[in-house]
């Protein structure tokens, strides 16, 4: 990221900006300062990871007529010089399996077997059709037994990783319930899920049924197979009533936790703040802050970050510039996360120029401002009425490609129009959907909305 | 992704949307114009909007103006001249609300 124009700095000279030598975006634009980095550690199965470097090669199989994918397979097999092992055979039935119905692929499955006495299939062949069956149309297990049945017949009974598989193919085939059926027919046969699996499932599941539902799903665990929730299902579950804005039960899973004895890390505490923050409450943030002291919790760079974008947001921009001073001292280095923060909460007071001085004070420490930070300037400028130093950031913007976010294109084209400069407020208007900044429509409904009011505000008398 | 406020947006009030980018058949006047017998009213602002622009039509002493040529005062009420800040409400008049 390069550097903010010094014309942009000195609140009083609007001499024109000098180009940045390099600005390349590369933060995904989120207001969110909260970036977990830990939560449930993906478990990748060796034979998934092989999946996703696939689609780098072009797929052999151009049909999903059978006759011809054997026919592809037997090319294959006789141009190639060396023998091809497992991965191979995989990685083309995998192929296959991406276009094709599931009685074809085992049909392939068995032909290759036929004509490749070479190929000896492992687990990891089946679980490419497991977990092709579990993508299957209909809403039923049915596919997935077939599998799971042919699986045994030839001496493979499913272990954890085969119900890891279907777990997290039938989630992600938005099958939540099926995977619920699943997993207990599966914990019943020898094949228990893994904690990986069950937090998985239990995400899933928060994400698309009710508390209860979960809680249910949870209890029967417990009760029925004695797989208890961890630390980490209760941060999942801490994440998702406080995403439902229910801080009272989030309270409750605390307490929940403290009596099956497990001492809340600062993921916990992290989650409970950021719920916190969305809503709002400042107070409450801060008394979580407390508390993890309280418990000998040391906070860490996304505590510090959520609790300034909090105070930020709900207006204590001074208090949240006194943890900026904390947190150094704590030995964290503040991130373009924690400025941004300070510079959003700083714009909503109305202090751009102050803002501006942030930007400033955070390129001396060295911290590179990104996308968002630009957003939130941008915005910030435009509403202060400052919109030459806008347009003046909006070129910088604009000459390194960024993207406006939703909020600053609507400020800008509203700040043009008040200004009667509609052409301009056109050119920006290009620029969104020429970057794909915002959808058309977004962009569209924005322009129409904004003229519309200046026609009225024009009848009034009220704009030029 | 959508932005959580558009998205919200969409899901009050899917008609607008639907208004915006479903394609509608379109008066001769405007098939003419557009060269095309469908066309979303979005995609009818995109057409003349880019047709402007594309023959430099604005007043190059106030660009907020648009200077009309013959095909665009056809289907703009047959104006001279027109605003920019119209040109939205203007195209809206070739998208009546009731289609059906």
């Amino acid at each position: 990221m390069g550097k903010i124009p010094p014309s942009l700095r000195s609140s009083v000279s609007t001499s024109l900006i000098k180009k940045p030598s390099s600005l390349v975006p590369n933060e995904s634009p989120s207001h969110r300062p909260h970036h977990f980095p830990k939560k449930t550690t993906k478990k990748i199965p060796p034979q998934l990871s092989e999946k996703t470097r696939e689609p780098t090669f072009r797929n052999p199989f151009t049909s999903a007529n059978l006759s011809d994918a054997k026919k592809v397979f037997n090319s294959i097999v006789t141009t190639t010089k060396v023998p091809l092992d497992l991965r191979v055979h995989n990685a083309l039935l995998q192929s296959y399996a991406s276009i094709s119905t599931l009685n074809d692929s085992i049909s392939l499955f068995n032909h290759m077997i036929k004509t490749h006495p070479t190929f000896s299939p492992d687990r990891s062949t089946y679980h490419v059709l497991l977990s092709q069956s579990c993508k299957a149309p209909d809403q039923t297990l049915k596919p997935v037994h077939q599998v799971l049945n042919f699986m045994l017949t030839n001496g493979f009974s499913p272990n954890k990783v085969t119900t890891d598989i279907a777990v997290r193919s039938l989630c992600s085939s938005n099958n939540v319930g099926l995977a619920v059926e699943l997993i207990k027919e599966m914990s019943l046969k020898n094949a228990a899920p893994d904690s990986y699996t069950y937090n998985f499932l239990v995400k899933c599941l928060c994400k698309s049924s009710a508390v209860s539902t979960v809680y249910d799903f949870i209890e029967e665990f417990k009760t029925s197979f004695g797989l208890k929730p961890d630390i980490i299902t209760y941060t999942i579950l801490i994440d998702n009533v406080t995403n439902r804005e229910n801080l009272r039960e989030a309270t409750r899973l605390v307490d929940v936790l403290a009596k099956e004895g497990i001492r809340p890390d600062c993921y916990i505490y992290n989650t409970i703040m950021k719920g916190c923050c969305t809503l709002n409450l400042g107070n409450e943030a801060l008394e979580v802050l407390k508390k993890m002291k309280e418990n000998g919790v040391e906070p860490d760079l996304v505590t510090y970050n959520t609790l300034i974008f909090g105070l930020s947001k709900c207006g204590r921009v001074v208090e949240a510039k006194k943890y900026l001073g904390v947190m150094v001292e704590m030995g964290h280095f503040p991130d373009a996360v924690t400025y941004t923060s300070l510079m959003n909460g700083l714009c909503r007071k109305g202090d751009v120029l102050g803002a501006l001085g942030l930007l400033e004070e955070m390129q001396e420490k060295g911290c590179e401002p990104n996308v968002c930070t630009y957003n939130t300037l941008l915005h910030g400028l435009c509403k202060a009425k400052l919109l030459e130093k806008g347009l003046d950031l909006y070129g910088v913007m604009k000459e390194c490609g960024m993207k406006l976010d939703t909020a600053s294109y609507a400020t800008l084209v509203r700040a043009l129009c008040r200004e009667g400069r509609v052409a301009d407020a056109y050119e920006v208007f290009d620029y969104a959907v020429e970057s794909k900044s915002v959808t058309d429509v977004a962009a569209y409904t924005t322009l129409e909305g904004t003229l519309k009011w200046l026609k009225k505000a024009r009848e009034h008398g009220l704009a030029t | 992704m959508l932005p959580p406020r558009l998205k919200k947006a969409i899901t009050d009030n899917p008609k607008k949307l639907a208004n915006l980018i479903d394609l509608v058949n379109l008066p001769s006047t405007l098939r003419e114009f557009v060269g095309q017998s469908q066309i979303s009213h979005l995609g009818c602002f995109m057409r003349v909007w880019s047709y402007i622009k594309d023959n430099n039509l604005q007043d190059p002493n106030n660009k907020n103006v648009v200077k009309c040529d013959e095909k665009l005062k056809g289907i703009l009420l047959g104006k001279p001249q027109v605003e920019l800040c119209e040109l939205p409400a203007l195209i809206k008049l070739h998208f009546p609300k009731e289609q059906k």
